[in-house]
């Protein structure tokens, strides 16, 4: 009986690693003399690791072996580089020609770049089983989205608003969803964070270009983001959970480094009267806390990436802090060496950690 | 429910017809009907692009918008130079600065100590309407500081240069600056047309407004950080009106604004270039 796909390209591409370590592992075994294989168990073994290595290659664009994982990545960072400069060459190429067309034709001429680049991204996903394509023409139709709308904008004088962050942020995910681009879903993520900490400003009566001025205002769009993958199952899209927690724990925690150091911009010092210095000690408290929390508990979830990014977090806050005590103070050279001091520390402390887990 | 290709497909279609029918809708509406004011605005009052500025970023961008040049009077103490560029009038004083939401025990701080002060202005900008008149009182109010301090120059026996840059000053007052000067501030359009009812002579903004201390007066003020309306594009049907208008003018002896340009604020006071046509 044949086992089910797995879910994901990343599942798929975890049970093609297996399938080659277990090889490898079983000739090493063989040759120790540690075991031997009856010839009809590696027969049978062999022939189903085959078929099912060429099933998965039929429905994933797999690497399978290290070369070929090497050149995956250097594709994407060839895609991504692509995306963006064609992105850019449809931002600058109707700029150059926009003022010569009529109202009309200009209009036109937009819906029908976002139309046109967004039914292209459809067909090239159809015959493309590697998905670089799709994606990289998937980012030149936000390109073009975007470009519709804030020229749209220019036209006719329309007052800013950020109502267009919605539809931004909505296209964003239908292209991250439908074509499995992370890059876009983080594009997504970024507009509607935006746009909710606008809203929080703007209740507050802040103009809402302004939201960022007040860094709380991004507290709400973080946990929501954060808990989303809680919420909504994302275990068929690979990568998009941990892009949410990822995201969830920047938005949160990069505010909270804001106010740690510049309290006159928090809520609590400009619009209730509190002390900043003692504002920013709470939040320096929040943080250090927050990020350690954050890296503890995506241990015990086994979040790999909220974890690298809870560590990274809680070392710029230590170091942001060591900075501020002791860089006018101390000569640079002593400085530097508590620094180097302190990650020799660090180091010390996660072995210990990893010794305890194992 | 299960993510397709036909779903993406039609989601995505479905996006961007309702965003587009969203943006060209409101532009439709804004456009519709009896517009909010329409001022007979001159080279003076809206400014083409500098003839001087980078080559390479007009080969870039072949759109070409008007910026709508607009001023306010200062409180008359210090020089005319003054009234060309100042964003903090007297009239958008703290009590002004209450009535738009801002707070008012911060704007009057009690103690004068530094971490008060610092408190009155660190409220953030606030969007707010704000009223633009077109050669009004401000304006002649404005002519009669610069020909005062014009005719104090010669009356004193000033230094020929004194002279002469007074008189320099009172010329680019009477032919070339801008009679567009922001008289008032609110929250409320139908409260501030009944006020200014005048829809050829005042035009309505949405604006940014932000506190500020001044150092001179010891107490906080208001200042205009910046209008929505600003930039007006200009569709191609009028660019030959204005294509190659001047700036401002290359010498003294250039007095004619170069061209007229009939402008419109519509039901979301947003503006666009009713016509243009070079004199």
């Amino acid at each position: 009986m044949n086992p089910p796909n797995p879910p994901t390209r990343q599942a798929a591409q975890q049970r093609v690693d297996d399938i080659h370590t277990f090889r490898l592992e079983l000739m090493r075994l063989e040759d120790e003399g540690v075991i031997a294989l009856p010839e009809p168990q590696r027969q049978a073994v062999n022939t189903h690791h085959d078929a099912l290595l060429a099933r998965l290659a039929q429905g994933f664009d797999l690497d399978h072996d290290h070369r070929a994982k090497q050149l995956s990545l250097g594709m994407r960072i060839v895609s991504l580089l692509g995306a963006l400069a064609l992105g850019a060459s449809v931002f600058f190429l109707f700029y150059r020609f926009w003022g010569y067309l009529t109202t009309t034709v200009q209009v036109a001429t937009l819906v029908s770049a976002a139309l046109g680049s967004f039914l292209l991204t459809t067909w090239i996903n159809r015959r493309d089983p590697t998905g670089y394509f799709t994606r990289l023409s998937a980012m030149v139709a936000f390109t073009c989205f975007v470009l519709n709308i804030v020229m749209l904008g220019q036209i006719f004088n329309i007052n800013p608003s950020d109502k267009a962050l919605l539809p931004w942020a909505a296209f964003a995910f239908v292209l991250a969803y439908g074509f499995e681009a992370r890059l876009l879903q983080a594009a997504g993520i970024l507009c509607i964070a935006a746009y909710i900490a606008a809203r929080c400003g703007a209740w507050g009566g802040l103009y809402w270009l302004d939201f960022g001025r007040r860094p709380e205002n991004f507290f709400a769009a973080a946990v929501a983001i954060f808990m989303l993958p809680q919420v909504v199952d994302q275990s068929r899209f690979s990568g998009f959970a941990a892009t949410y927690r990822v995201f969830g724990a920047l938005l949160l925690f990069l505010p909270v480094l804001v106010l740690a150091h510049w309290g006159e911009s928090s809520y609590w010092a400009a619009n209730l009267g509190a002390n900043s210095d003692l504002v920013e000690g709470v939040y320096q408290v929040v943080g250090f806390v927050g990020t350690a929390a954050l890296a503890w508990w995506a241990v015990k979830r086994q979040w790999p990436e909220v974890m690298n990014t809870g560590v990274t977090l809680f070392i710029i806050f230590f170091y942001s802090k060591l900075f501020d005590w002791w860089w006018e103070t101390m000569p640079k050279y002593l400085f530097f060496l508590v620094l180097g001091l302190t990650a020799i520390l660090l180091l010390m402390v996660f072995k210990r950690l990893r010794q305890v887990q194992a | 429910m299960k993510w397709t290709p036909r779903a993406t497909l039609i989601a995505g279609l479905a996006l961007m017809a309702l965003t587009n029918a969203v943006a060209l809708g409101g532009a439709a509406y804004n456009r519709s009907g009896q517009p909010d004011s329409q001022l007979a605005l001159t080279q003076r009052e809206v400014q083409a692009p500098s003839p001087y500025s980078s080559r390479r970023h007009r080969d870039e961008n072949s759109g070409l918008a008007l910026t709508l040049q607009w001023r306010c009077l200062n409180d008359g103490e210090t020089a005319y130079l003054g009234n060309r560029y100042c964003l903090s009038p007297p009239w958008l004083d703290a009590a002004k600065m209450a009535a738009l939401g801002f707070d008012g025990r911060k704007l009057a701080p009690a103690d004068g100590s530094e971490a008060s002060l610092w408190r009155s202005v660190n409220q953030l900008p606030r969007e707010v309407l704000v009223v633009l008149e077109l050669n009004g009182p401000a304006y002649k109010e404005a002519l009669r500081r610069s020909e005062k301090a014009y005719a104090d120059a010669v009356g004193s026996n000033k230094d020929e240069s004194d002279q002469r840059s007074a008189k320099g000053e009172l010329e680019y007052e009477r032919d070339h600056s801008s009679r567009l000067f922001a008289v008032d501030a609110g929250l409320d359009l139908h409260a501030l047309r009944t006020q200014y009812p005048d829809r050829s002579a005042y035009a309505i903004v949405h604006a940014r407004v932000q506190p500020i201390w001044s150092e001179r007066k010891a107490k906080a003020r208001g200042r205009i950080d910046d209008v929505h309306a600003e930039h007006i594009n200009v569709p191609i049907e009028w660019r030959r009106a204005l294509d190659g208008a001047k700036n401002r003018p290359a010498n003294d002896d250039d007095k004619t604004p170069p061209f007229d340009a009939l402008v419109a604020f519509g039901q979301r006071l947003e503006p666009w270039l009713v016509s243009a046509a070079r004199r």
